[in-house]
């Protein structure tokens, strides 16, 4: 996984995987909770349950249909439906359902933040963002998939997790893979061996594995990511 | 939409035209358009076909009307028989005599007295029918008020407040000759009130089993009562 440049230190090869498994399917790892049980965990009612699917704050992957004895019954992923109900009901106090659709939705279309904003805004670092800058060679203004990229970039600095060596290699695969990013379930992976790192984007998938001596020094869901930056623009 | 200086698109008689972005489109007679349409009215009195996507404020269909593509539009009032062949995407949708479309409905509110046909979901926060429907998968809406006039199906149906009913004969003798039903799987609700219904899986707060019903489970967490001529094979309080 590592070759030797001209001036002869090791960069590591940028690895890009795909998997793409069938929508709606989840492997046995992940829990699952009846239609029934998560109203009454929840505390909610099968309308507000519906009323939400309608607004899409709930995606239609996580409608999961499986025959029991009793005939067809519903499941969901019972972490992620959990996590999501608990936003909802956080933040329907102050927003009305269409804003909250708009958070949940991956694709905001027409932003444009400058970058004092970022700074501002307390999602970005100034000393990340000038690194950015630095690397990426764009303007001031930021639309969503740059943003994406700075905040990544600073989540990862911040905690200590990558170095600068790898922050520049994990901005190269989120800037080439810009598109499929904004539509699909991305989830992005640092993986270290032998000191020598890698980055991986996955595309909708399920599960991966390495062999015991691969470390898996970071992984980030770049729609959890998402996410994150829209609550805080909010 | 800034639609205010465009042009028209009038077809009367036989004509064709490609889509674009007009004001108005009015089809009377037989008019096809290819190509995608972008417009703040259209009507079609007549036979009209558009091989594209449509988007519209307000839409009227008087004749017959077909759209290849997907629509979306503000108000959508069917007088005669409309097809659209991908989704329909409206606030407001009125049928008063056939409407089929190939994919989902998407929509606010949805009065139908006539016949809708729908492929796949059919979502809107209220859909009120008095009529014939057959839908392919879920129907969702806060209110969900049916009056049966023939039989209709639906996959699934969910929402906050159900109610089924049979439509009032005048004619009370005919009444046990024909019988009209519905037919789906499953009605999750929070109020559940209904009649002429076959279905495999009831589950509510409050559920009332009215006449004629045929049903598999039922499973309530409030109030339960149920008609004598109904039919329930296991009922479960939760």
């Amino acid at each position: 996984m590592s070759n030797k440049n001209k001036d002869g230190d090791f960069t590591s090869v940028t690895v890009l995987c795909y998997i793409i498994v069938m929508k709606g399917v989840f492997t046995m790892s992940e829990e699952l909770i009846s239609k029934k049980d998560l109203l009454d965990e929840a505390g909610i009612s099968y309308g507000q349950l519906y009323r939400w699917k309608r607004k899409d704050l709930i995606p239609e992957e996580w409608f999961i249909r499986k025959s029991t004895f009793t005939g067809q019954e519903t499941f969901f992923p019972k972490r992620k439906i959990l996590d999501r109900i608990n936003k909802i009901q956080q933040m329907k106090e102050n927003l009305s359902l269409d804003e909250l659709a708009d958070m949940f939705s991956p694709n905001i279309a027409d932003l444009l933040l400058e970058k004092d904003e970022l700074v501002k805004r307390n999602i970005v670092s100034t000393t990340v963002l000038d690194y950015y800058l630095e690397i990426e060679k764009g303007g001031l203004t930021f639309n969503f998939s740059r943003l994406l990229e700075v905040y990544v970039l600073e989540k990862l600095l911040q905690s200590g997790e990558i170095n600068l060596e790898e922050g520049k290699m994990l901005l190269q695969v989120l800037v080439d893979n810009k598109a499929l990013i904004k539509q699909k379930k991305a989830e992005l992976v640092i993986t270290r061996k032998l000191g020598v790192s890698s980055c991986l984007l996955l595309i909708n998938t399920e599960n991966f594995h390495f062999e015991r001596s691969t470390k898996i020094v970071a992984q980030l869901s770049l729609m959890a990511c998402m996410e994150e930056i829209k609550s805080k623009l909010v | 939409m800034e639609t205010k200086n465009r042009g028209d698109l009038l077809i009367n008689g036989f004509g064709s035209s490609n889509g674009g972005s007009f004001h108005a489109v009015t089809i009377n007679g037989k008019g096809t358009v290819i190509g995608d349409v972008e417009c703040s009215e259209l009507d079609c009195n007549g036979s009209g076909s558009i091989t594209g996507d449509v988007v519209v404020n307000q839409a009227r269909i008087n004749g017959h009307g077909k759209i290849n593509g997907n629509m979306e539009c503000q108000v959508l009032s069917v007088e005669g028989a409309a097809g659209v062949t991908g989704n329909l995407r409206v606030e407001m949708l009125k049928v008063s005599g056939k409407a089929k479309v190939g994919g989902k409905i998407k929509g606010d509110e949805i009065k139908i007295k006539g016949r809708l046909t729908v492929g796949e979901d059919c979502e809107a926060e209220s859909f009120r029918a008095e009529s014939q429907f057959s839908i392919g998968g879920l129907l969702n809406a806060d209110l969900i008020d049916i009056t049966l006039f023939a039989d209709c199906d639906a996959k699934e149906i969910g929402g906050q407040t159900i109610l089924i009913k049979q439509k009032n004969s005048l004619l009370g003798i005919f009444k046990s000759f024909v019988r009209t039903q519905l037919k789906t799987e499953c009605i999750e609700g929070d109020k559940i009130e209904i009649e002429n219904t076959k279905a495999g899986m009831v589950r509510g707060n409050q559920v009332v089993i009215g006449a004629n019903c045929e049903i598999e489970v039922v499973e309530y967490s409030g109030e339960f009562t149920m008609d004598k001529n109904s039919i329930v094979k296991d009922i479960r309080k939760i």
